[in-house]
């Protein structure tokens, strides 16, 4: 991960040493004026493409935290203070953070379109606050100063591609780190993301405030950049297309940044040079959005994925890893790891749960089978902290779960997997790995997908099939050792020799692992496989618990799964 | 007390028109499960048609009635790109899909319309209804607040009293499914889009004369109405109507007060930030299963 993040580093780090040096040594000056106002713009496109693009949330006021950044580094100046431009444009990004807190913190729960309207309304009140307010300096035109050493065009552009370059690079290392990660995982699925311990209001508020500081330090450029400012380059009009060529371009990568900032620039000058009416470049931004909305892929993505298709295929190289390398085991309290009493669980009148009492005892596997409908997703819904509301008490070793919310379980210790995929496709299998287990070391993550036949850690998770994805899921939450594993169906799309070679596995868990395990499945080979108690669910009550060869045999739990009549069977 | 009163009566005309456009908004999303972006840009494209055509000489009366049906058009037009591409995909691309149109929608209009410089708009419904406590009442103010009840009224009865309501209701869940069992998604839902784009571009038409009418004022409306649409939690029409009045008249108030007036476009912000704080107190997920 770290070679990935440093490998991607390098390549920006390079094409901006080559291309800028072209572009301040070759150019003339007012191309070069031009290019800087395209890293700008390049700025703010990737404080959207963190919201936008990352964490999936519509942000329409990232040119007021310009603004806000810009303004600041206007008072700064004016109040002489100490440091210089580049510290004043660093401290009008952190005035930027505390509003994109105050503005994310409302908009949390219902996903994007709450933050879309707020986000908005900002805009437009601080429109109307800017207007009247003004820019320090404004009236009496006092300029903001650059630096002695970017003084000239060539100089400032040099500066402006500093503070572009490091904050690409910055947010590389923080897209593969596991904030990053939770970032994507959030997008694709809350649920699956706090199931995983991850936080979706701080991971959601986190992306928020790193956007809005990412935004005020372009406001800042722009003030260095222009001298004097006006309301009008911080309107709500510039925020929307702002808005419109960060999803078209797909800003959270870096070149998406600069062909969005190449496009918003240029735009309106070739239009201006064939006469044309400077506007046209909104429509094309418009149509450009909704066309990269209703295929799913944006301008960078596109060119990746043709540049991949050109480029000969990298077999990914294998280093062998052995069982050895596998994460330690994680020791966890003697007795019951779990116990569930008397859990009740309504759907309006529907009684989906019924007083079942289950207890899962450290160092074992233990089953939970039952027809369709018979509560047993429920019963893992329950227990993971995913329902609103249950009566009875679910008590992870000694202390009771009731009242964490389900990140919160999942960091105390009870994890669980989903019957569906909720993978976030952009990851790759080994991030995946560290987004549900936390630091792993390489050798860590190599040996834990070859213990359950995952591919390589490289390998991004659109290219893994739906079964594998379920096993890579089962990987997660075995990496991360937790007191208690919940596996809700895990072998879901496997074949028969995968199943019984899942099962072996799952019953390794404890001893190998230290984790206990509940095991809802419908194969009752795996079941007997790996499990060393069984629990059967009908309608929601618990018609029979025991060993699996006693309970399987049992005429009632033959006629509640099989549908065969007791006579028949017997 | 008259101090109050006027300014207060004064913001009912806006009231109206925010109200009658957080009602369009929710219809819209109770319908097509679509967060609409563009609805106050769909009215400014007819109220636009309306003064290019009585700019160019023609009856006002002809001319109210060709404006409402661009608005009826440009917002099938809408609907025919999000139910073409986007029937599918989740309310949050919708939205973005819907902020997107908007720049565009707000390019073309300022380009056809001459840019920011505000256009003569005629004023449709001049003079006073009646006097209440000393205080003229307009008749646009009781125009735009009896067109926004009425549009309540005939959404809440269309939707819970009528077949086609119920099957609009399914669509806006699951479209495939309703067109599985022989709804007319595709004709229902741009139906949805016409109604409430001949709605909005009538309320702009009546409250332009108060306003700057250039088109990117008239398209911005949506923030107080998206305030208004909040208040009811996209739910209600009742508490829409109610928020969108009662936003109306604050902000008349408000431009009565001197030290506050300039900053009465901050009030929609203000009213959103309150309910998004109060409505945050049940915990939800996210509509990904």
């Amino acid at each position: 991960m770290k070679r990935a993040s440093i490998r991607a580093s390098l390549i920006i780090t390079i094409a901006a040493v080559v291309l800028g040096g072209a572009i301040a040594g070759l150019l003339p000056s007012y191309w070069v004026f031009l290019a800087t106002s395209v890293l700008i713009t390049g700025v703010a496109l990737q404080s959207l493409g963190l919201v936008a693009g990352r964490t999936g949330m519509i942000a329409l006021c990232q040119m007021s935290f310009a603004g806000v950044g810009a303004w600041t580094v206007g008072y700064l100046n004016l109040a002489e203070a100490p440091g210089g431009l580049a510290l004043w444009i660093l401290l009008g990004g952190l005035a930027a953070v505390p509003l994109g807190v105050a503005i994310g913190l409302p908009a949390l729960r219902l996903r994007g379109i709450n933050l879309a309207i707020i986000t908005l309304s900002f805009a437009a009140a601080f429109d109307v606050i800017l207007a009247t307010m003004t820019f320090p300096g404004q009236t009496a035109f006092i300029q903001v100063p650059r630096p002695a050493l970017f003084d000239s065009d060539e100089g400032y552009f040099i500066f402006a591609l500093i503070f572009y370059v490091a904050i690409a690079v910055t947010l590389e290392f923080l897209a593969r780190s596991r904030l990053g990660a939770s970032w994507l995982a959030v997008r694709h699925s809350e649920r699956a993301a706090a199931a995983h311990g991850v936080s979706v209001a701080k991971a959601k508020l986190s992306a928020f405030a790193i956007s809005a500081f990412i935004a005020g330090i372009s406001g800042g450029l722009l003030a260095g950049y222009l001298g004097t400012l006006v309301a009008e380059n911080f309107s709500m009009m510039q925020s929307l297309s702002l808005y419109a060529v960060a999803v078209m371009t797909g800003a959270h990568f870096a070149e998406g940044a600069i062909i969005g900032g190449i496009l918003v620039v240029m735009f309106p000058e070739i239009l201006r040079r064939f006469d044309l009416p400077q506007d046209i470049g909104n429509v094309l931004f418009a149509l450009g959005a909704t066309q990269a909305l209703s295929t799913g892929e944006t301008m960078s993505e596109t060119y990746r994925r043709l540049l991949r298709k050109l480029a000969p295929k990298r077999t990914a190289v294998g280093s062998a890893s052995s069982e050895g390398d596998l994460p330690i085991r994680t020791e966890h309290a003697k007795g019951a790891a779990l116990t569930v009493d008397k859990l009740t669980v309504r759907y309006g009148t529907v009684l989906a749960l019924d007083g079942v009492d289950l207890t899962i005892p450290a160092g074992s596997v233990a089953g939970l089978i039952g027809p369709n409908g018979a509560g047993k997703s429920t019963f893992i819904d329950a227990v993971s902290g995913f329902l609103a509301a249950y009566e009875g008490s679910i008590k992870l070793g000694s202390s009771p779960l009731e009242g964490q919310a389900a990140h919160l379980r999942a960091r105390a210790g009870v994890r669980r997997t989903w019957q569906t995929n909720r993978i976030a496709p952009e990851l790759t299998v080994g991030g995946y790995l560290r987004l549900a287990a936390g630091n792993l070391s390489e050798a860590e993550v190599r040996a834990m997908l070859e213990w359950l036949d995952c591919p390589n850690p490289e390998t991004p998770v659109v290219a893994v099939d739906a079964g594998t994805r379920r096993l890579l899921d089962v990987a997660g939450v075995v990496a991360a050792r937790p007191a208690v594993i919940l596996l809700d169906e895990p072998a879901a799309g496997q074949s028969h020799e995968e199943t019984l070679r899942l099962g072996k596995r799952i019953a390794e868990i404890p001893a190998r692992f230290g984790s206990s395990v509940l095991l809802v499945e419908h194969d009752m080979d795996l079941v007997r496989a790996a499990c060393s108690q069984v629990t059967v669910l009908d309608f929601g009550r618990v018609i029979a618990s025991g060993p699996p060869a006693v309970v399987l045999d049992q005429g009632a739990v033959k006629r509640a799964y099989l549908g065969i009549e007791e006579s028949v069977a017997a | 007390m008259n101090s109050f009163l006027t300014p207060a009566i004064a913001g009912l005309a806006a009231g109206g028109t925010y109200a009658l456009l957080g009602v369009c908004a929710v219809f819209t999303y109770r319908l097509v499960a679509v967060v609409n972006f563009t609805g106050a840009a769909i009215g400014s494209a007819g109220t636009f048609a309306l003064i290019a055509l009585t700019e160019s000489g023609y009856p006002t009366f002809p001319s109210v009635i060709a404006g409402i049906l661009v608005g009826a058009a440009v917002g099938v037009l809408i609907g025919f790109i999000m139910t073409r591409w986007f029937a599918e995909a989740n309310s949050s691309t919708k939205a973005a899909v819907t902020a997107a149109l908007l720049v565009g929608l707000i390019a073309i209009g300022l380009r056809l319309t001459g840019g920011q410089h505000p256009r003569v708009m005629p004023d449709l419904f001049p003079g006073s209804a009646f006097r209440m406590a000393g205080v003229e009442v307009t008749i646009a103010s009781v125009l735009t607040i009896g067109l926004a009840v009425l549009f309540t009224v005939l959404s809440d009865l269309f939707l819970n009293r009528t077949r086609i309501g119920l099957h609009l209701r399914a669509l806006s869940d699951r479209p495939l499914a309703a067109e599985l069992i022989g709804v007319k998604v595709r004709l229902l839902s741009l139906l949805v889009w016409g109604a409430t784009g001949a709605f909005t571009t009538f309320a702009l038409m009546i409250i332009a004369p108060q306003r700057s009418p250039n088109f990117m004022t008239l398209s911005l409306l949506v923030v107080p109405a998206l305030a208004a649409a909040l208040v009811g939690l996209f739910r209600s029409f009742w508490l829409t109507l109610a928020g969108g009045i009662l936003l109306g008249v604050v902000e008349g108030l408000a431009s009565s007060v001197d030290s506050i007036s300039q900053y009465r476009s901050a009030i929609p912000f203000l009213v959103i930030l309150a309910v998004l704080l109060w409505s945050q107190r049940e915990a939800r997920w996210d509509e990904a299963r």
